[in-house]
């Protein structure tokens, strides 16, 4: 459904992006994985159209998108959940679903609704009229989560969902994007936490300086020792 | 939001840009190369006085004193852009400055009848220690949140000249100020006003290349670089701020000598304005640019001003047509184009041409 | 109060374009100054009944000049630096301001109020001029419009989420550009609605624009940018500070609210009602 075809991104005068290419099928949730600054960021960027890429191809569904607004990819069906707190702080949460709801396509089955994602998250459902902003960093993940459920996505990009959060919080996370899965979402994770990335994708990619160094199953992945010595230090902090 | 920039700083190690060429770097081919350091200046100094007792003798009076104003208007620009095109600090209250180095005449004069000389001299100290006050609270904040705390301050000082009547004779201003007879006489004056500009010039050149003038402009390109790299980023920017406003003060000084006159609206933040607009139209990405930048505006203002009254119109589009289509100002066109093209060099693609004038920064 | 009910219609139009859409609109002033001289014209060629009318006319026009510089101009400006932007709406100001001194000439103008809305009435002893109160009861209503609307709609949180964070916004599928142009234009006319409600209480001339800006700009750097509740106060303590400025010393009031600001920046460098960083 989502083919990236060797994309270069640039902040102002610096290439970041150095031909990246990488593929999502339906159903399927693949991980971006490398270290701090490798481009993951900057790739997730690129395919919403936040920071477009200035050369290459961005198809979704056949279609090119490579040159559409963000808010036109998100429309066609991409939810992008950003890395770290960024939630609408002086929104309450359920304004801020609510606001997320309107970016559904008006086509698009509406698989997801307000009670639906209650039902995922009771939390939620508590802090109905509290601000974004007096929420835990856990709060703030499920409502990042359930913001971008109610656009009924096709494909759910998500930005380090593990940074910062207490292990005991990471651990529920997996619990949920396993639902998610389950239900036959397709999404690509970025994570610096391999481990935590392999366990739950089908094959992943491992991006350095920009560029894709390895690409493979996820089991392969794990199993592969140049892998493991370049992500390594993740692995003994995930385990 | 923070991310991409630090980003940006990884992937690329050279951050600190090279500076882009300027009309000074075009027109170092004009100069012979072979005589060295001393014959340069000898030979510049002779082209700049030359043509400074050329204009003084051939221009008419009217239009001399009319010269003596763009000159002060053209160390304001340059100064202000120290602070704009090399710090990247958009103040929106230089008029303060400008307008304190005229009244600091002004008032000696009115209320001590003091002599001209020694306070023409100490304008620039007035301007340094204001700028310093202002600068030292103001720099606490960045970007439009600075331009508006320089804003507030030079509205301050413009409520206090209009409203103070017994100080400063208020709104109506102090006229007929006593100045030197030799600087009264068109030609003399010119070549004095000319000389001070020049001076002040050469060192604000020297300042901007000196490594205080590079680590300005790398803080404007990359502040949290500079400071990664134990620039106290406060400091330098506090100190182009005051070297800014004695500048500044300095050329309210120069006006002193043009107009024997104070009033309000030299602090006025329309004022303040106006060194932008020029730098804008000069170009601010080259130290020159803003003269030529005072001397346009200046001279199509008395130009335009004769024909029509329209003059805010006529500024206010060409200074849209720049900001939306030629970033760069005059100058920009000179150096991508005409220059590279007259030397025949078309080897470096300006970086300049490539970019706006501001990186965005961190 | 009444000046604080004036300055702050004009300072909620200011800070919403200012805190969404990052743009310090000098153009602002403009458009303030154009609202009191099209409820001038309308006064004096349909008489005075047309006061009621001029009042919703007067910034209809305005919103609608507002909305034409948005799209000719500003949506061009807004990928660039500040400097860029500001210079923009600096150009925007010096063409309104000659264009205003075409249409409206140099000469001052006044404007009566509706009979109505003329005289005083007493209240607990003294004495308080009714337009004033019509001022402060306008302004009590665009606040509470305002704050229904950032409250209730789907355009207010809209508005609202520029604010704080617009990349997130148009990841979530809003066209930003187009809300700039809506915001843009409500700010438009809430600057023209200033303009037109003022008019009576003040000469009406070419100086306006300049003198308003800045103390609009003032209002709302104390009270946080995109903050309405922050212009409300913004206006609250610009006008008790004039007011008690007056009082004390006549010849220093008008600094009295440059100290102000200055001092609210020290002590909260994003305004009281700002959120905690400013993104730019």
């Amino acid at each position: 459904m989502l083919e990236v075809e060797e994309i270069h991104t640039y902040y102002g005068e610096s290439h970041v992006l150095q031909g990246i290419s990488l593929s999502v099928n339906e159903g399927e949730v693949v991980a971006l994985l490398g270290r701090n600054g490798a481009g993951k960021t900057t790739t997730m960027r690129s395919l919403i159209g936040l920071t477009p890429p200035r050369r290459g191809r961005v198809k979704f569904f056949d279609k090119d998108i490579t040159n559409l607004q963000t808010y036109q990819i998100a429309r066609l069906g991409i939810a992008f959940v950003p890395s770290g707190r960024r939630v609408f702080n002086s929104l309450n949460v359920e304004q801020n679903l609510k606001l997320a709801a309107a970016a559904a396509h008006p086509l698009a089955d509406r698989r997801w609704t307000m009670d639906s994602v209650f039902e995922l998250f009771p939390k939620l459902a508590e802090l109905r009229t509290r601000r974004a902003g007096f929420l835990s960093g856990g709060e703030q993940q499920m409502l990042k989560l359930g913001c971008a459920l109610l656009a009924n996505p096709k494909l759910l990009l998500l930005d380090e969902p593990s940074e910062g959060l207490s292990p005991a919080i990471v651990g529920q996370l997996g619990e949920w994007l396993r639902k998610l899965k389950h239900k036959g979402l397709s999404i690509l994770l970025s994570e610096q936490n391999a481990l935590f990335a392999l366990r739950l994708a089908e094959r992943g990619y491992v991006l350095e300086k920009g560029r894709v160094q390895y690409h493979a199953p996820a089991d392969e992945l794990l199993n592969s020792a140049q892998v493991r010595a370049y992500l390594g230090v993740k692995f003994v902090e995930a385990s | 939001m923070v991310e991409p920039s630090a980003k940006q700083t990884h992937a690329n190690g050279q951050a600190l840009r090279e500076a882009p060429p300027s009309l000074e770097s075009s027109l170092r081919f004009v100069e012979v190369k072979r005589y060295g350091k001393l014959a340069r200046y000898l030979f510049w100094t002779l082209t700049v006085s030359g043509a400074a007792l050329l204009t003084a003798y051939l221009v008419p009076p009217v239009w001399l004193l009319e010269l003596q104003y763009v000159a002060a208007l053209a160390l304001f620009a340059v100064a202000t852009n120290l602070l704009v095109g090399y710090g990247g600090m958009v103040s929106f209250g230089q008029a303060a400055y400008y307008g304190l180095g005229a009244y600091t005449i002004a008032l000696a004069w009115l209320h001590f009848k003091a002599p001209f000389w020694p306070c023409f001299l100490l304008t620039p100290l007035v301007g340094a220690a204001a700028a310093f006050a202002v600068g030292f609270i103001a720099l606490r904040t960045r970007h439009l949140y600075f331009a508006l705390l320089t804003l507030a301050f030079a509205q301050l000082f413009y409520t206090i000249a209009e409203q103070q009547y017994d100080i400063t004779n208020g709104a109506t201003g102090i006229f007929g100020i006593g100045i030197p007879a030799t600087l009264m006489d068109p030609q003399k004056g010119f070549l004095f006003v000319f000389a001070v500009a020049a001076l002040a010039l050469l060192a604000l050149w020297k300042i901007t290349t000196s490594p205080f003038g590079l680590t300005l402009r790398a803080i404007r390109e990359n502040r949290v670089r500079a400071e990664t790299l134990g620039v106290n980023v406060f400091r330098h920017e506090l100190l182009a701020f005051v070297i800014a406003g004695a500048f500044s003060a300095l050329a309210g000084g120069l006006f002193i000598i043009h107009d024997q006159a104070a009033y309000p609206e030299l602090l006025d933040w329309t004022k303040s304005g106006e060194p932008i607009f020029m730098l804008v139209l000069g170009g601010m990405n080259s130290f020159l640019g803003p003269v030529l930048g005072a001397f346009v505006y200046q001279i199509s203002h008395e130009l335009i001003v004769q024909h029509l009254k329209d003059w805010q119109l006529v500024l206010g589009l060409v200074v849209l047509l720049i900001v939306l289509f030629m970033p760069e100002g005059i100058v920009g066109l000179f150096n991508r184009t005409m220059w590279q093209r007259w030397l025949g060099k078309h080897a470096a693609k300006s970086p300049a041409a490539q970019k706006q004038p501001h990186a965005p920064a961190a | 109060m009444t000046t604080a009910g004036g300055l702050f219609i004009i300072a909620a139009g200011l800070t919403l374009v200012f805190g969404a859409m990052r743009i310090a609109n000098i153009a602002h002033g403009s458009f303030y100054m154009y609202g009191a001289f099209l409820v001038s014209t309308l006064v004096s060629t349909f008489g005075s009944t047309a006061f009621w009318v001029s009042l919703v006319a007067a910034p209809l026009a305005v919103a609608a000049l507002g909305f034409a510089m948005e799209v000719l101009v500003l949506r061009r400006v807004y990928d660039k630096d500040h400097l860029t932007q500001l210079l923009a709406t600096y150009a925007m100001f010096l063409i309104f301001a000659d264009l205003a001194l075409r249409f409206w000439g140099a000469q001052s103008r006044a404007v009566a109020a509706p009979a109505i809305l003329s005289g005083s009435i007493q209240v607990g002893g003294a004495s308080f001029p009714v337009y004033n109160l019509f001022v402060v009861v306008v302004a009590a209503l665009v606040g509470l419009g305002l704050w229904a609307l950032l409250r209730f709609t789907l355009l207010g949180w809209r508005i609202v989420a520029a604010v704080e964070d617009p990349e997130m916004l148009a990841a979530k599928g809003t066209n930003v550009r187009m809300l700039y142009t809506v915001v843009f234009t409500l700010g438009a006319f809430l600057a023209g609605l200033g303009g037109a409600v003022i008019a009576p209480l003040q000469s009406i001339d070419t100086g306006l624009d300049a003198s308003i800006i800045v103390a609009a700009f003032i209002v709302v750097v104390i009270g946080g940018l995109g903050s309405v509740a922050g212009a409300a106060l913004g206006a609250l303590i610009v006008g008790l500070f004039e007011a008690l400025g007056i009082l004390w010393t006549p010849a220093w009031a008008p600094a009295f609210i440059y100290l102000a600001m200055i001092v609210v920046l020290q002590v909260r460098p994003s305004g009281i009602f700002g959120v905690a960083e400013t993104p730019w």
